[in-house]
């Protein structure tokens, strides 16, 4: 904690948490910008919010919450990251990374990509988004180019899921597997487990909320549970 | 008794001689005539002959038009995908810009996809139709927008532009109905409309309550015909109490992962269950264990006149053994008489 009174500080907490499930972004972000303008971006983003986004990300991994409102917290986030940025604060951005994102060839999906950007961001990762519909060899051109060792795909369903077997494919044609890891993610997985192995996949996340410690562990290389 | 006497039985709570049910074999009967997907899937006498080998493979209660929501929003624009195996798919959706999405009217049935469905489901009926309830599948009105725009773009919208969101809604209001309207003309019993927007594990209560449930009773209502409301994808047992008053709807599809019993205590004793089996499920299915699954099933709701045994999720795969589909009949066979 960088500090506040602890009885404040879980008051704040509990009244974020409350506007971002009732969707109230204005207030939300007014309530965080609020905190920074008398204790600064820093403190806003490692007191307030990334603990209530972890609370929103057990939530709603434990389906206790929606998808709009898991989205609502991504927008806070995002709101709240572009007004640090354009204050030139204390706040540490792109401390992290690179890391390459982008939905796999021929998915258009691109929701759980950019939630996944929004909260790497927040945790502090240097986020490199290729966008939708990219090629295998894009991908790994894209982290050879940025020195990136996670490539996290995106698919939604299972006919573009498959896709990601190409990228697998490119890392060991290069032989970069090892040296890349590939995060794969999107709502098919959710519903299929066990679809993360099969399509080459070094890990997952219940939720976007929960990407960037998924990217920690991949990043520092440390292996994946089966199935993860 | 037909299908037909048996699913009117069920829903008037009545006794039959066996229990009624159905699987969602839509695509499947391109596989059992070795019609190409995409002629199938374009030429309304394909899949009529498609789903007359469903009916001597397995001779279901219910027959499925075409199960293919991409066809609805690629008559706005957009890319389709085919693939050998699957249903075609929207690749890139008809709009980034929500203003540039206007309704198309009168213009709407004369899309060769919409057509398509219309017509399938005039053939089907036609043959069918005395002996069988011909579902129709069809797009949920709080949905469309998600399949025009994409689901980020639709979220937004609801969350942070009602004015817009409204606008969207009158979009989806207009072709539901006029879709709807034509295909009861063209002889469909009811409309199953898989419904995702509606799910709390995707909206907020507070959209729900605002715009969803009032815009999903008011078409439900002002439809022509009958409203089974299917899961959509998601649990729904926890929001059923959400959905039990609305319009026009005398049935529900429930998600595999739903109590049954549960679902029968929230709605009581006078609507219809159907479920459930997970459709894409009995891919990875063994017949002995499709058979346990359904008997099981079948068991459970033993006392249950207003049940139909019936698949979920989306439609049965291409490659699902014709063995595990047969095993469910042999379950609905072995339970006998509903009494």
């Amino acid at each position: 904690m960088t500090g506040g009174n602890t009885t404040d500080i879980e008051k704040l907490k509990e009244d974020l948490f409350s506007l971002m499930l009732d969707a109230e972004r204005e207030g939300a972000v007014a309530m965080l910008l609020g905190f920074a303008r008398g204790r600064g971006f820093q403190a806003a983003v490692n007191d307030l919010l990334e603990p209530v986004l972890q609370r929103v990300g057990e939530d709603w991994s434990r389906e206790r919450i929606s998808l709009a409102q898991g989205y609502v917290a991504g927008k806070i986030a995002e709101d709240v990251l572009l007004a640090a940025a354009s204050s030139h604060g204390d706040l540490r951005l792109d401390v992290k990374g690179p890391v390459i994102l982008g939905n796999v060839e021929d998915d258009y999906h691109s929701l759980g990509r950019k939630m996944v950007g929004v909260f790497l961001r927040a945790a502090g990762w240097k986020i490199v988004d290729l966008g939708n519909d990219v090629s295998p060899a894009a991908f790994v051109d894209a982290a050879l180019e940025h020195g990136a060792r996670v490539i996290g795909v995106s698919a939604m369903m299972l006919t573009t899921a498959e896709n990601i077997r190409a990228v697998r494919a490119e890392l060991d044609a290069r032989g970069l597997s090892g040296r890349i890891r590939l995060a794969v993610g999107g709502a098919v997985f959710k519903l299929r487990p066990e679809l993360v192995r099969e399509v080459g996949g070094d890990g997952t996340a219940a939720s976007a909320i929960q990407a960037p410690p998924l990217f920690d562990r991949l990043w520092t290389g440390e292996p994946e549970g089966e199935g993860a | 008794m037909t299908g037909l006497e048996r699913v009117l039985c069920a829903l008037g709570g009545e006794p039959t001689d066996r229990r009624a049910f159905t699987l969602t074999l839509s695509l499947y009967g391109a596989r059992l005539t070795g019609c190409p997907v995409r002629e199938y899937f374009t030429v309304p006498r394909r899949y009529l002959e498609g789903q007359r080998e469903v009916v001597r493979l397995l001779d279901p209660d219910i027959l499925f038009t075409p199960f293919v929501l991409p066809f609805e929003a690629l008559a706005y624009g957009g890319e389709e995908v085919w693939l050998d195996r699957f249903a075609p798919n929207v690749r890139k959706p008809p709009f980034r810009d929500p203003d540039l999405a206007e309704p198309l009217g009168e213009g709407l049935l004369l899309d060769p996809g919409v057509g398509y469905l219309v017509e399938a489901a005039r053939l089907l009926a036609g043959e069918f139709g005395a002996d069988k309830p011909v579902c129709a599948v069809v797009t949920a009105p709080v949905d469309l927008p998600a399949m025009l725009l994409g689901i980020e773009t639709w979220l937004e919208i609801l969350l942070f532009d009602p004015e817009r969101a409204a606008a969207l809604m009158d979009l989806s209001e207009d072709h539901f109905l006029r879709l709807t309207a034509a295909l009861f003309d063209a002889g469909a019993t009811f409309v199953a409309c898989p419904v995702m927007f509606a799910n709390l594990r995707l909206v907020t209560p507070g959209l729900l309550e605002k715009s969803i449930l009032p815009a999903l009773a008011r078409c439900f209502g002002l439809c022509r015909g009958p409203v089974v409301f299917h899961h959509g994808g998601n649990r729904i047992e926890d929001h059923l109490h959400h959905y039990a008053g609305l319009p026009n709807v005398p049935g529900f599809v429930m998600d595999p992962r739903d109590s049954l019993s549960r679902a029968r205590g929230i709605l009581g004793p006078g609507r219809l269950i159907l479920g459930n089996l997970s459709g894409p499920a009995l891919l990875r299915t063994a017949p002995e264990e499709a058979r346990a699954l359904s008997s099981e099933i079948l068991a459970e709701r033993a006392g249950d006149r207003a049940f139909i045994l019936a698949s979920g999720h989306a439609d049965v795969p291409f490659d699902t053994n014709p063995d595990t589909l047969l095993a469910v009949r042999q379950a609905v066979l072995d339970a006998g008489a509903v009494s």
